[in-house]
């Protein structure tokens, strides 16, 4: 039989229940738009979170020593890098490099007469680009100049915590590179904000000269960060620049517990997927096995004039497929509207919640990012499970045996 | 050769615990363009036959055999096949697709015999001008009388030129105007078209149109008719 009036017939029937028709396509739209939107925000917040660790933690390649631990922020000589500066200008001469800059990571504690706070001293060149985002940041005093002495850098939520403000001075401590504890007073000289809470309640910046003094680190450094045109470069310039002793690692190899820790987190999310379209595809088959046994005489007329079981099931499979296909047209459109909105907008979740995920760079505002691969897939997810859904209705109404359909009211 | 043989057929049905007999030893044959009503009162086994005839059920025990083809054991797609080349179906309740129009719902089982577009066309629309439908090609059921959706049913029931039309009380929801002019109309097309037509009725308007009379009672033919 020419499929069209197969079409023809799935389509009108469509039409005969309207306000059901409707209500599953919306059905199966608002749950596409909802993985749609969870997709986004997942985009959003994976991406969001690396772009945030690069920026502020990583850079696109760093140089350690090759016995450096960046969990233990060792300060012994032998972990260290000692002619920082000609490895700077090694990498400067590289043209996928963009900046060099030599940094020095201390674990600490900063106190004043009411609190203490756990804290990382990172001792820094003021002028590298690296630290461009804690320079634009900067929202009350003023940033370091390379040859400021006794002061640092703390950020506006840190300061909240503590209740310290610019110029007041405070106590901090740092093991030294024998492990002995040194402890200096300094002047806060401004308040910085990244947006990222947890980053900024534990970061402390002084000048890499002070730093260096301070912990007895001579004029070593922890590490060189590298910050790339395009982060594609990133293996590349990380083998140029591998050499005795000197360990390069990339983004990726440095960020490889963030995106371990996301894919975790997919799973639970492809979890909530499958309930999520499931539930679509209970409401379709619901929808379809309704139709099925309102039109059951009907069937048996079919039956009757000859058409065959596969074209009665295929009739209804033609049916569902259509509801299915509108209602994903529709879901694809909101649930994009709905991922835009919020791509400029944001969800604001909150400083607090945003300081808990410490080990996670989360904004305190999320926004979600399209993800055209999650959509077409969602989609397509969808769709072939409305359809597989749809075939055990399809097969009760193609199974129908014509002299008892015929004579059902 | 006769359009169908019936032979010794008996028919079961169980519903529940209880089993019923629809059709009892019944041997009868239709030839070729018959125009024959089978009577009986409600529960006569009229319908069962007609199901038998039309392959749209199978007997328990006997034979049936379509222009001298056994079809007795034919699986339901074979069935089927035979149904839309051979059969056609009228019934009591006009059983039109509601979701098509006039002309739509009597081309369906010429799509479904895969009948060339234009032949299609000149087919529907010569068979909804001989009951009188011309100008109602468009109109979807619910938007016709009952006589006219029984007419409709009529050119369906022709429009793959079948062997046989099998006709399931088709006046009984007619008025007898309407009733009267399906009859005339069924009548007038089995004598152009030599197609055989065989009712199931109780409707007495019905008898005297028909050239064979077959009486049915209880499961059996009552008049030994063969």
């Amino acid at each position: 039989m020419a499929f069209g009036k197969l079409w023809v017939i799935a389509y009108r029937d469509l039409g005969r229940n309207r306000r059901r028709t409707v209500l599953t396509m919306i059905a199966v739209a608002l749950g596409l738009a909802i993985l749609i939107l969870m997709s986004g925000f997942i985009g959003g917040v994976m991406d969001g979170s690396l772009r945030e660790s690069i920026r502020l933690q990583t850079g696109h390649v760093q140089l350690r020593a090759d016995s450096y631990e960046i969990e233990k922020m060792s300060l012994q000589w032998a972990d260290l890098i000692d002619d920082s500066s000609a490895l700077v200008a090694q990498a400067e001469t590289m043209s996928a490099v963009q900046d060099a800059t030599p940094v020095l990571w201390a674990s600490g504690i900063l106190s004043t007469i009411q609190e203490t706070s756990g804290v990382q001293v990172t001792g820094i060149m003021p002028d590298g680009q690296f630290h461009q985002p804690i320079r634009e940041g900067m929202v009350a005093g003023q940033y370091l100049t390379p040859d400021a002495r006794g002061e640092i850098l703390i950020s506006k939520r840190l300061a909240d915590i503590m209740d310290i403000g610019v110029g007041q001075r405070v106590s901090l401590a740092v093991g030294n590179d024998e492990g002995q504890p040194e402890e200096g007073v300094f002047t806060v000289r401004g308040l910085f904000y990244t947006g990222i809470a947890g980053y900024d309640e534990r970061t402390v910046f002084m000048p890499l000269s002070q730093a260096q003094a301070f912990t007895g680190a001579g004029d070593r450094a922890s590490a060189i960060v590298i910050m790339l045109h395009n982060p594609d470069d990133a293996a590349a310039v990380a083998a140029a620049l591998q050499s005795p002793g000197i360990t390069a690692l990339t983004w990726e190899d440095m960020n490889a517990v963030l995106r371990q820790l996301a894919q975790t987190g997919m799973s639970f999310y492809y979890l909530m997927y499958g309930i999520v379209i499931l539930v679509v595809a209970v409401i379709i088959a619901n929808t379809l096995l309704m139709a099925v046994f309102e039109r059951v005489r009907e069937i048996g007329i079919l039956a009757a004039l000859g058409m065959k079981r596969r074209q009665i099931m295929g009739m209804f499979l033609l049916e569902s497929a259509s509801l299915a296909l509108v209602g994903i047209v529709f879901g694809i459109l909101l649930g994009s509207a709905a991922v835009a909105y919020l791509a400029r907008v944001g969800i604001y979740i909150g400083e607090d919640v945003s300081a808990i995920a410490s080990n996670i760079p989360i904004t305190a505002t999320m926004y979600t990012e399209f993800v055209p691969g999650d959509m077409v897939a969602l989609s397509i997810a969808m769709l072939v499970v409305i359809v597989l859904a749809s075939m055990y209705p399809a097969w009760f109404a193609a199974r129908l045996q014509p002299v008892k359909a015929l004579h059902s009211n | 050769m006769s359009a169908i043989e019936i032979e010794n057929v008996t028919k079961l049905y169980k519903i529940g615990e209880v089993e019923t007999r629809a059709l009892n030893g019944v041997t009868l044959t239709i030839e070729e363009g018959e125009f024959t009503a089978l009577v009986g009162p409600s529960g006569s086994g009229k319908t069962t036959l007609l199901q038998l005839m039309g392959c749209l059920d199978q007997p328990n025990q006997g034979v049936v055999k379509i222009k001298g083809q056994d079809v007795t054991h034919l699986k339901a797609n074979q069935r089927a096949d035979l149904r839309r080349e051979m059969i056609g179906f009228i019934f009591q309740f006009f059983a039109l697709v509601p979701v098509l129009d006039a002309y739509e719902n009597v081309e369906l089982p010429l799509l479904l015999n895969g009948v060339a577009p234009n032949e299609r066309r000149e087919r529907v629309l010569n068979l909804l001008e001989s009951v009188g439908l011309s100008d109602r090609i468009h109109h979807r059921p619910d938007q016709m009388s009952g006589g006219e959706q029984q007419r409709v049913a009529i050119a369906r029931a022709l429009s793959t030129q079948p062997l046989l039309v099998l006709a399931d009380e088709p006046t009984a929801n007619l008025d007898t105007a309407n009733g009267t002019q399906a009859l005339e109309i069924m009548q007038r097309l089995n004598e152009e078209t030599g197609t055989a037509f065989i009712f199931a009725t109780h409707d007495p308007r019905v008898v005297p149109y028909a050239r064979r009379v077959i009486k049915m009672r209880d499961g059996r033919l009552e008049n030994g008719a063969s």
